[in-house]
């Protein structure tokens, strides 16, 4: 499937998926040894696009089970359509009094519909759920289970089983043994902590947010309309915020989403009152808001002085800001921004 | 390799991670699978097959520095040292080039070098490394316990290597290549820098010896470090300890959580609901397409909090509160009251703020009453049972946070009494030990006939067993 841990950058790569190293030998090593891999960090850094990628890049079907508490092994297994098979008892009614006919004693006729049994516990019948169908496909395939933090730890104990060996009982039909072992992506925002059983039997992968050159990496290979030059103040902004004490972090997802929101606006380069403005599309809680509000001279000051220095160390690579002058910051950032 | 793997799996081990046998075993089959030229890969792989809680992740970057390469960087180091300092007009490759040379013009057998004198000229560290390595594994090196004994290591490692024998050997070499025609300056600076070598080595066991007991040290600390914060005393906490704490309540309260929701699950599904069943599949003619299952009440207490926010139990109260809180919804209604002599709500301060800034609010008076005075248990429970005795009721658990230190005032058990007669059940957390009660101004011995349960409370510890068992 792939072939180094290079390999995997790569074709993750041509999907517009930029990672690093610790990903990829995961991503390898998951495939080499058909392993689970659980993957954890804060929402929004790619979790379970990871897996989508990986699907994409190795041409298998994505199978998703996506979990919620109450999630139980009926929705996600398989069930037995307990409406169908009554209508077909009901159509099949006199066909039944055929099958009866003839019968003398009681136990005769119920002998007589046990030999029936299996016509309505059967594939017909069963509706198959994700686990199902991720075991019974008949080319390999890609198993998602998200949020799996969200199910309850009863199910967990459920998903070791179908975990470590692949198989699943249905008690009427036999046991059904995967012909090709799914790859299986467990996604968690570590909203509980998950039993130290399904870890032991998972890869474990944590990613975090990005650090601002995979960021910037990242930002230019899914927004492509960017320019560089607000790309790197949008970063840099970002990793800046990331640092204050909010209740909800803004991730990657947010950055992608503030830089088409930019684009949109026909935005040139950031300013104090454009960051105030958009903020809302990167913090989703009216008190981040407020908070960062008195922040944002911060965020631009720091950045303009920051990128100065670089500027000197570099040798001038990059044409000045015209509209940003070192020093002071604040106020004659904003001056900037209004012409 | 593998024995470095599990000396190293049992590293993490020490230092608080659960690491077991089928996970090392996967690490094995991991690094089997890759390159493990590349230093990256290799920690991925090892993170990945062994690490499997988020929190761990630093500690393993700390311990994996530690334990895989530093040394190694530390050897290269100090023979790099040892080349520069040769000074004059050879430089180190030469006499090495030299020296082979030299050495196979010797008439063969005339020399008889050992493993490490060797390693040593052909300067390579891999090897180095491993012969070190060995040589303190047989010196017993890891047993070291402390700063005393690393000399005592250093020159029983030293001893292992051979070093004295290969240091006479080194110098028989020079001496040899001297009379087959090595110029004077040139043996001389050859001597010179068998003796950087050996120093080099030297150091560089001392400093391996020492990387060995700081490996047992950082683990201890670690583990000490964390298991002293659940059970430190409330009464002493510092600022940062505050804010660990309340991760650790969190935590606490999540795992509570997981708990409850599976001895619920138990109880959800009830027996079959054959009168509201037939009447719903009345449409498909009688044929029950649709089931319905009768739903068992869930059993959710009411609870009552009362903390004594005075200084002395605003600790206990606040993670109390924090922990009641997280739990918000194993209850019914959770109403909140404070007090010091006087007692007032503040149930509403817990609606519109976050936890935290509600908290710090509450034990702050809750603008409802005035923290600067001094306790007076029996009127806070005569204004909770003049005002409120009607929230209570037979599904209630009052929970009483205090020291029951009541400055000599009456204590009015009677109140009490009236709120533990109506109420479901009635606990109190004190944070002092229950030899003290009764003793000096407390009062807790008049209150004890109307409480179910009293418990000392002094740590996270005691706290999370007392809210687990509130709740079962």
């Amino acid at each position: 499937m792939f072939q180094s841990v290079d390999d995997v950058i790569q074709k993750l790569g041509q999907q517009d998926y930029i990672c690093g190293k610790d990903i990829a030998t995961v991503v390898y090593l998951a495939a080499k040894l058909e392993k689970p891999v659980l993957v954890e960090g804060p929402a929004g850094v790619g979790k379970t696009e990871l897996a989508k990628v990986v699907a994409r890049a190795t041409g298998r079907p994505l199978i998703r089970l996506q979990c919620y508490e109450g999630l139980d092994e009926a929705k996600a297994l398989y069930e037995w359509e307990y409406s169908k098979q009554l209508l077909y008892t009901q159509i099949l009614k006199e066909k039944f009094a055929e099958t009866m006919a003839g019968a003398t004693t009681l136990r005769d006729a119920a002998e007589r519909v046990g030999r029936e049994d299996s016509v309505f516990f059967s594939d017909r019948f069963i509706v198959p759920r994700p686990l199902l169908r991720a075991i019974s496909a008949d080319e390999p395939s890609l198993l998602l289970i998200d949020e799996v933090d969200k199910s309850d730890p009863e199910f967990e104990a459920f998903l070791l089983e179908v975990l470590s060996d692949f198989q699943v009982t249905v008690p009427e039909v036999g046991t059904l043994e995967a012909k090709h072992r799914p790859l299986a992506f467990l996604t968690s925002n570590d909203a509980r902590e998950m039993s130290d059983a399904l870890k032991r039997r998972c890869l474990h992968l944590y990613i975090d947010f990005p650090d601002e050159e995979l960021e910037l990496r990242i930002l230019e290979t899914r927004v492509p309309g960017i320019e560089q030059r607000l790309a790197e103040e949008l970063v840099s902004v970002m990793q800046r915020l990331r640092k204050l004490d909010l209740k909800k972090t803004p991730s990657i997802s947010e950055t992608l989403d503030w830089a088409r929101a930019l684009l949109a606006l026909n935005a040139r380069e950031l300013g104090e009152e454009l960051i105030n403005d958009t903020l809302n599309v990167i913090l989703k809680y009216e008190g981040d808001i407020k908070k960062t509000q008195g922040e944002i001279g911060r965020l631009i000051a720091r950045r303009s002085t920051g990128g100065e220095s670089e500027g000197g160390d570099t040798g001038a690579s990059e044409s000045p800001a015209p509209s940003s002058p070192p020093a002071p910051p604040a106020s004659s950032v904003k001056r900037g921004v209004l012409h | 390799m593998q024995q470095k793997i599990i000396a190293f799996a049992n590293l993490l081990r020490k230092s608080g991670m659960r690491v077991s046998v089928a996970e090392s075993l996967d690490a094995f089959v991991a690094l089997d699978e890759l390159s493990i030229g590349d230093r990256e890969i290799f920690k991925d792989a090892l993170r990945c097959t062994m690490v499997k809680r988020s929190d761990d992740i630093p500690t393993f970057n700390e311990l994996f520095d530690r334990y895989w390469s530093a040394f190694y960087d530390q050897l290269r180091e100090a023979f790099e040292q040892a080349g520069e300092n040769a000074g004059d007009a050879l430089d180190i490759e030469a006499l090495l080039r030299a020296v082979e040379q030299g050495m196979e013009q010797l008439p063969p057998g005339s020399l008889d070098l050992s493993e490490l004198a060797k390693v040593l000229l052909s300067q390579d560290l891999n090897a180095l490394e491993q012969l070190i390595r060995q040589a303190a594994r047989e010196a017993g090196t890891e047993k070291i316990e402390n700063m005393l004994q690393i000399g005592f290591f250093t020159r029983r490692t030293m001893e292992q290597l051979g070093s004295e024998g290969t240091g006479e050997q080194l110098r028989s070499l020079a001496g040899q290549l001297r009379e087959s025609g090595l110029s004077d300056a040139e043996a001389d600076a050859l001597l010179a820098m068998f003796e950087r070598f050996m120093e080099a080595l030297r150091r560089s066991v001392r400093n391996y010896t020492e990387r060995e007991l700081e490996q047992h040290n950082f683990d201890y600390m670690e583990k000490f470090r964390r298991e002293s914060l659940l059970e430190k005393s409330f009464y002493n906490l510092s600022e940062e300890e505050i804010r660990k704490m309340r991760e650790v309540v969190a935590r606490l309260a999540q795992r509570i959580k997981n708990v409850l929701s599976i001895r619920k699950r138990r109880l959800k599904r009830g027996k079959l609901d054959l009168r509201t069943m037939l009447r719903r599949n009345a449409g498909h003619g009688g044929v029950p397409f649709e089931l319905l299952f009768r739903e068992r009440r869930k059993d959710r207490p009411k609870l009552v909090i009362l903390c004594d926010v005075s200084s002395s139990v605003a600790n206990v109260s606040r993670f109390m509160m924090q922990f009641m809180y997280s739990l918000q919804e194993c209850f019914t209604k959770i109403r909140c009251f404070v007090f010091v002599s006087e007692l007032g709500e503040v149930t509403p301060v817990f609606k519109d703020k976050d936890i935290n800034d509600a908290i710090t609010k509450a034990l702050d008076g809750g603008d409802v009453i005035n923290v600067y005075t001094r306790s007076n248990f029996g009127q806070a429970f005569h204004i909770f049972w003049r005002d409120h005795l009607a929230a209570i009721d037979n599904k209630t658990t009052v929970l009483v946070l205090g020291d029951a230190r009541n400055n000599y005032n009456d204590p009015r058990a009677w109140c009490l009494r009236d709120i533990h007669n109506k109420a479901r059940d009635v606990l109190w957390l004190n944070p002092e030990s229950p030899s003290a009660w009764g003793f000096g101004d407390s009062v807790m011995d008049k209150y004890l006939p109307h409480v179910d349960v009293a418990e000392e409370c002094r740590n996270l510890k005691q706290l999370s067993k007392i809210v687990d068992r509130l709740l079962l």
